[in-house]
Protein backbone atom coordinates (compact mmCIF):
# COMPACT_ATOMS: atom_id res chain seq x y z
CA UNK A 1 0.00 0.00 0.00
CA UNK A 2 1.52 3.32 -0.97
CA UNK A 3 1.74 5.99 1.60
CA UNK A 4 0.61 9.54 0.96
CA UNK A 5 1.39 11.47 4.43
CA UNK A 6 -0.70 14.55 3.73
CA UNK A 7 -4.27 14.14 2.08
CA UNK A 8 -6.34 17.37 2.29
CA UNK A 9 -10.18 17.14 1.66
CA UNK A 10 -10.46 18.86 -1.87
CA UNK A 11 -13.51 17.57 -3.07
CA UNK A 12 -16.82 18.35 -3.48
CA UNK A 13 -19.96 16.62 -4.29
CA UNK A 14 -21.98 18.90 -5.77
CA UNK A 15 -25.59 17.96 -6.95
CA UNK A 16 -26.45 19.31 -10.15
CA UNK A 17 -30.03 20.51 -10.22
CA UNK A 18 -30.69 22.41 -13.66
CA UNK A 19 -31.55 26.27 -13.98
CA UNK A 20 -30.46 26.11 -10.16
CA UNK A 21 -26.76 27.65 -8.60
CA UNK A 22 -24.91 24.31 -7.41
CA UNK A 23 -24.95 23.76 -3.61
CA UNK A 24 -21.67 22.92 -2.35
CA UNK A 25 -22.37 20.37 0.79
CA UNK A 26 -20.04 20.37 3.33
CA UNK A 27 -17.90 17.16 4.04
CA UNK A 28 -19.21 15.17 6.82
CA UNK A 29 -16.01 14.59 8.43
CA UNK A 30 -17.27 12.86 11.20
CA UNK A 31 -19.23 9.97 9.96
CA UNK A 32 -16.42 8.15 9.15
CA UNK A 33 -15.51 8.36 12.65
CA UNK A 34 -18.79 6.39 13.22
CA UNK A 35 -17.28 3.06 12.60
CA UNK A 36 -19.21 0.10 13.89
CA UNK A 37 -17.85 -1.78 17.14
CA UNK A 38 -17.18 -5.15 16.76
CA UNK A 39 -17.88 -8.49 18.25
CA UNK A 40 -15.57 -11.01 16.80
CA UNK A 41 -15.79 -12.67 19.90
CA UNK A 42 -19.17 -13.88 19.29
CA UNK A 43 -20.28 -17.16 17.95
CA UNK A 44 -22.91 -18.26 16.35
CA UNK A 45 -23.62 -20.69 18.91
CA UNK A 46 -24.04 -17.87 21.44
CA UNK A 47 -26.37 -15.99 20.01
CA UNK A 48 -29.88 -16.03 21.39
CA UNK A 49 -31.53 -16.00 17.77
CA UNK A 50 -35.60 -15.58 19.80
CA UNK A 51 -34.45 -11.96 20.57
CA UNK A 52 -34.48 -11.49 16.49
CA UNK A 53 -37.04 -9.85 14.72
CA UNK A 54 -37.94 -10.28 10.84
CA UNK A 55 -39.09 -13.67 11.81
CA UNK A 56 -41.33 -15.12 9.98
CA UNK A 57 -42.75 -18.46 10.51
CA UNK A 58 -41.95 -21.76 8.85
CA UNK A 59 -38.82 -20.27 7.22
CA UNK A 60 -35.75 -22.14 8.74
CA UNK A 61 -32.65 -20.52 7.34
CA UNK A 62 -31.78 -16.28 7.97
CA UNK A 63 -29.69 -13.96 6.73
CA UNK A 64 -27.34 -12.09 10.08
CA UNK A 65 -25.01 -9.55 9.03
CA UNK A 66 -22.46 -8.75 11.97
CA UNK A 67 -21.10 -5.91 13.18
CA UNK A 68 -17.48 -4.41 11.99
CA UNK A 69 -14.81 -1.36 12.93
CA UNK A 70 -14.54 -0.43 9.44
CA UNK A 71 -17.97 0.17 7.65
CA UNK A 72 -20.01 3.42 8.51
CA UNK A 73 -23.55 3.21 9.78
CA UNK A 74 -24.74 5.31 6.93
CA UNK A 75 -23.10 2.79 4.52
CA UNK A 76 -24.62 0.08 6.09
CA UNK A 77 -28.31 1.78 6.27
CA UNK A 78 -27.44 2.62 2.66
CA UNK A 79 -26.74 -1.19 1.76
CA UNK A 80 -30.23 -1.99 3.53
CA UNK A 81 -32.06 0.19 1.64
CA UNK A 82 -30.89 -0.13 -2.00
CA UNK A 83 -30.29 -3.82 -1.80
CA UNK A 84 -33.49 -5.40 0.57
CA UNK A 85 -35.55 -2.05 -0.68
CA UNK A 86 -36.31 -1.48 3.02
CA UNK A 87 -37.80 1.23 3.56
CA UNK A 88 -35.37 3.95 5.10
CA UNK A 89 -36.94 4.25 8.97
CA UNK A 90 -36.61 -0.01 8.49
CA UNK A 91 -32.90 -0.02 7.33
CA UNK A 92 -31.92 2.13 9.97
CA UNK A 93 -33.67 0.17 12.69
CA UNK A 94 -31.77 -2.86 11.27
CA UNK A 95 -28.43 -1.32 11.08
CA UNK A 96 -28.53 0.24 14.94
CA UNK A 97 -29.07 -3.41 16.03
CA UNK A 98 -26.07 -4.64 14.16
CA UNK A 99 -23.84 -1.64 16.03
CA UNK A 100 -25.45 -2.49 18.95
CA UNK A 101 -25.97 -5.83 19.66
CA UNK A 102 -23.17 -7.21 17.43
CA UNK A 103 -25.27 -8.72 14.36
CA UNK A 104 -28.96 -8.52 13.28
CA UNK A 105 -30.60 -11.08 11.67
CA UNK A 106 -31.58 -9.20 7.80
CA UNK A 107 -33.54 -11.59 5.91
CA UNK A 108 -35.31 -15.39 6.87
CA UNK A 109 -36.20 -17.89 3.88
CA UNK A 110 -35.55 -20.88 1.95
CA UNK A 111 -31.77 -21.70 1.87
CA UNK A 112 -30.69 -21.18 -1.65
CA UNK A 113 -32.48 -17.54 -1.00
CA UNK A 114 -30.29 -16.75 1.91
CA UNK A 115 -26.85 -17.99 0.75
CA UNK A 116 -27.91 -15.69 -2.35
CA UNK A 117 -28.04 -12.31 0.14
CA UNK A 118 -25.31 -13.56 1.92
CA UNK A 119 -23.41 -13.71 -0.96
CA UNK A 120 -24.76 -9.91 -2.09
CA UNK A 121 -23.33 -8.52 1.61
CA UNK A 122 -19.81 -9.79 1.01
CA UNK A 123 -20.24 -7.94 -2.58
CA UNK A 124 -20.95 -4.59 -0.32
CA UNK A 125 -18.34 -5.22 1.68
CA UNK A 126 -20.39 -6.51 4.80
CA UNK A 127 -19.96 -9.54 6.77
CA UNK A 128 -22.62 -11.91 6.62
CA UNK A 129 -23.71 -15.31 7.59
CA UNK A 130 -26.30 -18.06 6.56
CA UNK A 131 -27.39 -19.11 10.01
CA UNK A 132 -30.85 -21.41 11.08
CA UNK A 133 -33.86 -19.20 11.53
CA UNK A 134 -34.98 -19.78 15.31
CA UNK A 135 -38.32 -21.54 15.69
CA UNK B 1 -25.67 13.22 -11.53
CA UNK B 2 -22.95 13.73 -8.56
CA UNK B 3 -19.87 15.72 -9.37
CA UNK B 4 -16.72 14.47 -7.28
CA UNK B 5 -13.99 17.32 -7.63
CA UNK B 6 -10.64 15.53 -6.68
CA UNK B 7 -7.36 16.58 -6.28
CA UNK B 8 -4.90 15.04 -9.18
CA UNK B 9 -3.10 13.77 -6.36
CA UNK B 10 -5.95 11.93 -5.23
CA UNK B 11 -6.78 10.73 -8.06
CA UNK B 12 -3.31 9.18 -8.63
CA UNK B 13 -3.34 7.74 -5.06
CA UNK B 14 -7.15 6.16 -5.64
CA UNK B 15 -5.70 4.53 -9.00
CA UNK B 16 -2.92 3.39 -7.27
CA UNK B 17 -5.12 1.68 -4.55
CA UNK B 18 -7.05 0.23 -6.83
CA UNK B 19 -4.27 -0.98 -8.99
CA UNK B 20 -2.85 -2.73 -5.73
CA UNK B 21 -6.59 -3.72 -4.71
CA UNK B 22 -7.31 -5.94 -8.15
CA UNK B 23 -4.05 -7.73 -7.93
CA UNK B 24 -5.07 -8.59 -4.34
CA UNK B 25 -8.91 -9.88 -4.43
CA UNK B 26 -7.33 -12.02 -7.71
CA UNK B 27 -4.38 -13.20 -6.30
CA UNK B 28 -4.22 -17.09 -5.25
CA UNK B 29 -1.86 -16.75 -2.11
CA UNK B 30 -2.77 -16.27 1.36
CA UNK B 31 -3.77 -13.09 2.69
CA UNK B 32 -5.47 -12.52 5.70
CA UNK B 33 -7.03 -9.41 4.06
CA UNK B 34 -8.87 -12.02 1.94
CA UNK B 35 -10.60 -13.51 4.89
CA UNK B 36 -12.96 -9.87 5.09
CA UNK B 37 -13.09 -9.23 1.62
CA UNK B 38 -14.30 -12.95 1.13
CA UNK B 39 -15.83 -14.06 4.45
CA UNK B 40 -17.13 -17.27 5.39
CA UNK B 41 -20.66 -17.81 5.31
CA UNK B 42 -21.22 -20.14 7.81
CA UNK B 43 -19.58 -20.28 10.99
CA UNK B 44 -20.93 -23.21 12.57
CA UNK B 45 -20.55 -25.52 9.27
CA UNK B 46 -17.32 -26.24 7.50
CA UNK B 47 -18.25 -28.07 4.83
CA UNK B 48 -21.16 -25.95 3.65
CA UNK B 49 -18.97 -22.70 4.12
CA UNK B 50 -16.22 -24.21 1.92
CA UNK B 51 -19.00 -25.12 -0.77
CA UNK B 52 -20.76 -21.56 -0.27
CA UNK B 53 -17.01 -20.20 -0.88
CA UNK B 54 -16.33 -22.50 -3.84
CA UNK B 55 -19.52 -21.62 -5.81
CA UNK B 56 -19.11 -17.86 -5.15
CA UNK B 57 -15.98 -16.61 -5.21
CA UNK B 58 -15.63 -16.53 -8.49
CA UNK B 59 -18.88 -13.98 -9.57
CA UNK B 60 -17.60 -12.35 -6.19
CA UNK B 61 -14.11 -11.79 -7.61
CA UNK B 62 -16.18 -10.91 -10.96
CA UNK B 63 -18.28 -8.34 -9.25
CA UNK B 64 -15.62 -6.64 -7.04
CA UNK B 65 -12.91 -5.96 -10.34
CA UNK B 66 -15.84 -5.01 -12.24
CA UNK B 67 -16.83 -2.49 -9.67
CA UNK B 68 -13.07 -1.05 -9.36
CA UNK B 69 -12.52 -1.05 -12.96
CA UNK B 70 -15.79 1.35 -13.03
CA UNK B 71 -14.40 3.44 -10.51
CA UNK B 72 -10.73 2.83 -12.34
CA UNK B 73 -12.10 4.12 -15.49
CA UNK B 74 -14.18 7.15 -14.17
CA UNK B 75 -10.67 8.20 -12.92
CA UNK B 76 -9.34 7.98 -16.51
CA UNK B 77 -10.49 10.52 -17.83
CA UNK B 78 -10.54 13.67 -15.62
CA UNK B 79 -10.05 14.75 -11.95
CA UNK B 80 -13.51 15.81 -12.05
CA UNK B 81 -15.74 12.91 -11.93
CA UNK B 82 -19.57 12.97 -13.03
CA UNK B 83 -21.19 10.02 -11.70
CA UNK B 84 -24.94 9.33 -12.18
CA UNK B 85 -26.42 7.40 -9.00
CA UNK B 86 -25.83 4.12 -10.49
CA UNK B 87 -22.27 5.18 -11.09
CA UNK B 88 -21.77 6.05 -7.43
CA UNK B 89 -23.08 2.43 -6.65
CA UNK B 90 -20.42 1.00 -7.66
CA UNK B 91 -18.24 3.18 -5.80
CA UNK B 92 -19.20 2.87 -2.12
CA UNK B 93 -18.68 -1.43 -2.29
CA UNK B 94 -14.92 -0.35 -3.47
CA UNK B 95 -14.25 2.54 -1.06
CA UNK B 96 -15.40 0.02 1.64
CA UNK B 97 -13.04 -2.45 0.42
CA UNK B 98 -10.36 -0.74 0.36
CA UNK B 99 -11.23 0.29 3.98
CA UNK B 100 -10.99 -3.47 4.84
CA UNK B 101 -7.49 -3.97 3.62
CA UNK B 102 -6.39 -0.79 5.11
CA UNK B 103 -8.32 -1.81 8.65
CA UNK B 104 -6.27 -5.24 8.17
CA UNK B 105 -2.33 -3.62 7.70
CA UNK B 106 -3.47 -0.93 10.29
CA UNK B 107 -4.66 -3.95 13.25
CA UNK B 108 -8.08 -2.21 12.81
CA UNK B 109 -9.89 -5.36 14.50
CA UNK B 110 -12.43 -4.05 17.24
CA UNK B 111 -14.29 -0.21 17.59
CA UNK B 112 -11.32 0.04 20.64
CA UNK B 113 -8.74 0.05 17.99
CA UNK B 114 -7.53 3.76 17.16
CA UNK B 115 -6.63 4.60 13.56
CA UNK B 116 -2.69 5.64 13.60
CA UNK B 117 -1.90 8.63 13.14
CA UNK B 118 -0.19 8.06 10.00
CA UNK B 119 0.24 8.13 6.58
CA UNK B 120 -1.56 4.86 5.71
CA UNK B 121 -4.13 5.87 8.92
CA UNK B 122 -4.97 9.39 7.12
CA UNK B 123 -5.55 7.40 3.59
CA UNK B 124 -8.25 4.92 5.65
CA UNK B 125 -9.78 8.12 6.92
CA UNK B 126 -10.26 9.73 4.07
CA UNK B 127 -11.51 6.67 2.35
CA UNK B 128 -14.13 6.76 4.78
CA UNK B 129 -14.56 10.75 4.35
CA UNK B 130 -14.89 10.08 0.62
CA UNK B 131 -17.30 7.32 1.11
CA UNK B 132 -19.72 9.36 3.58
CA UNK B 133 -19.90 12.36 1.15
CA UNK B 134 -21.09 9.87 -1.87
CA UNK B 135 -23.79 8.75 0.98
CA UNK B 136 -24.49 11.72 1.62
CA UNK B 137 -24.80 12.92 -1.79
CA UNK B 138 -27.02 9.96 -2.68
CA UNK B 139 -29.22 9.41 0.35
CA UNK B 140 -29.29 12.91 1.76
CA UNK B 141 -27.85 13.93 5.47
CA UNK B 142 -28.58 11.46 8.03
Amino acid sequence: MVVVAQLVERWLVVPEVAGSSPVIHPNVVDLAFQAMNVSSTVTESEIDLSEQSRVAPDVPWATTVWNDPVNLMSYVTHVFRAYFGYPKPEAERLMLRVHEEGRAIVATGPREEMERHTEAMHEYGLWATVTRAPA
Amino acid sequence: MIVLELDPVEVQLLRELIAQYEELVTTSEVDPALERLFPTAYTDDADAAAEFAQYTRESLIDIKTANSGAVAAALEADHVVRLSEEDAEHWLPVLTDLRLVLADRLDIRTDDDPVPDDGLGDIYDWLGELQSTLIEALDGPP
